[in-house]
């Protein structure tokens, strides 16, 4: 199983506790963006795209934590920007860690070899690194040469120095599924723990605009890609979700499940639109016009199957159905059923 | 409104343009365009006051109606009442403007490394290489 049992018990009793207090909206993971800054810029995304000043601001390790106790999510994401640039990252995580939140330091792995004398082994801790394909790919998507050995350089030090370590790959229209399979065959020999996966979203201010995937392309890719996959793949997200990105599952989005935290503050409605901010959790949760958004509702959701508003709906299926329970246990028990 | 460079700023980065709104709804859809820019503006407040800063968030619902900015100068937050607000300057860089996929893909292989390794130069000067 790619996700350890303490992991997927803690998330479990999560959401169990949320439903027998009646919560009808509760975030499963909180984005926590520290900083905009990035060392890379990658042609598919929309996040980096500010002036010098805004680039330069930073969240404190105390509003990084007190955003996570604001929020309650038992699992942690911090993307950005490149997260290991943030001079305390080392302190941000380690509060959370104490939180005993699981946490997913999101990086392109430019730095980690450097930066990895500033964490400690922890169960709660794993280094989820942007690999976007085999080198070719990577190096393409990413806009530099050379940045794919670099990160498995630092997945191969990560690991050795008993860190957990996963990939996030987003994927585009141009994907080659056996290429593709090719990379989860060579990122599962590194060692690391699990792979997760995602189509792109078509951000309005990310350069590259053609090659997002639509719906039934995704459906189409993700099917080519993940039928009949192998013994050894191991995928650190729901089964329910690949279920619903190789277009087996039908889901609404659930975009209050992955809230977004940043120099701005609360972000309106989700990860990937910015449609306003709110100072706290609180008023981010009760102000923000949820019935707008989603599959068939709003025109800027009509493409989106990314894992930040799907993931959280796969998890509410997992535990608010009996036969998503069953295919969740099935599938992770025997990952070659599908 | 008024602008001072083209009469649609509706296509396009409005980067360079000048709006002067006239009414209510022109001030809003100024506003609007001010918060879906990524570059830095300069609001010129009624007072006759110029602050140049990016606009972050905004509420016309509020009421007062406000918009939120960090100056580009300053350190923390600053809120402006929209009834404020006299002119709005898209005076900074449009960061998102110009960085197209095809456009990448359109440059010759010399121009594509210039600009690699120029991004790779100025993270290597920041130190976050």
């Amino acid at each position: 199983m790619a996700v350890p049992v303490s992991q997927m018990y803690t998330v479990a009793k999560y959401v169990v506790t949320q439903k027998l207090k009646g919560v009808k909206r509760y975030p499963l993971v909180l984005m926590l963006e520290p900083l905009f800054r990035c060392n890379l810029a990658c042609a598919g995304c929309g996040k980096i795209q500010y002036p010098d000043h805004v680039l330069d601001k930073r969240l404190t390790p105390e509003q990084c934590w007190a955003a996570a106790e604001e929020c309650g999510a038992p699992i942690v994401a911090i993307p950005g920007g490149e997260p290991l640039i943030h001079p305390e990252i080392g302190r941000i995580v380690e509060g959370l860690v104490a939180q005993k939140r699981y946490i997913y330091v999101c990086t392109n792995a430019i730095l980690l070899e450097r930066k990895l004398k500033d964490f400690a082994p922890s169960k709660y801790l794993t280094f989820s690194v942007h690999m976007d394909g085999l080198k070719r790919e990577h190096d393409l998507a990413v806009c530099r040469d050379g940045v794919y050995d670099v990160a498995v350089r630092a997945i191969k030090e990560a690991l050795n120095r008993g860190h957990r370590v996963t990939t996030n790959t987003t994927l585009f229209d141009d994907a080659n599924p056996d290429r593709v399979r090719q990379f989860f065959d060579e990122m599962m020999a590194l060692g690391v723990e699990g792979m997760m996966i995602s189509p792109g979203y078509s951000y309005q201010k990310a350069p590259d605009q053609q090659h997002f995937l639509k719906k039934a392309k995704t459906r189409e890719l993700f099917s080519k890609i993940l039928t009949s996959p192998k013994r050894a793949w191991k995928f650190n997200q729901s089964p329910l979700f690949l279920d619903f990105l190789m277009g087996i599952k039908e889901y609404q989005c659930t975009p209050w499940g992955n809230p977004t935290y940043n120099v701005f503050g609360w972000q309106k409605p989700c990860y990937l639109l910015q449609e306003g901010y709110t100072k706290t959790f609180r008023e981010l949760m009760e102000a923000t016009e949820w019935h707008k958004y989603g599959t068939s509702k709003n025109e800027k959701c009509a493409e989106c199957m990314v894992h930040c508003g799907y993931e959280a709906s796969a998890v509410e299926d997992t535990f608010g159905t009996l036969s998503g329970f069953a295919r969740t246990v099935k599938i992770t028990l025997l990952p070659t059923a599908r | 409104m008024t602008d001072s460079k083209t009469p649609s700023i509706h296509s396009g980065s409005p980067q360079g343009h000048v709006v002067r709104p006239t009414c209510d709804a022109e001030l809003r859809e100024a506003i609007e365009l001010a918060f879906d820019y990524r570059g830095d503006v300069t609001i010129e407040r009624k007072s006759g006051e110029s602050i140049l800063c990016f606009v972050f968030n905004r509420s016309a619902e509020g009421s007062p109606a406000w918009l939120e900015v960090f100056p580009s100068d300053g350190v923390g937050a600053v809120k402006i009442p929209y009834t404020d607000v006299a002119a709005i300057a898209f005076t900074g860089e449009d960061t998102a403007s110009g960085k197209s996929w095809e456009a990448w893909h359109a440059k010759k292989e010399s121009e594509r490394q210039a600009e690699s390794d120029r991004v790779e130069a100025e993270a290597r000067a920041r130190g976050h290489l």
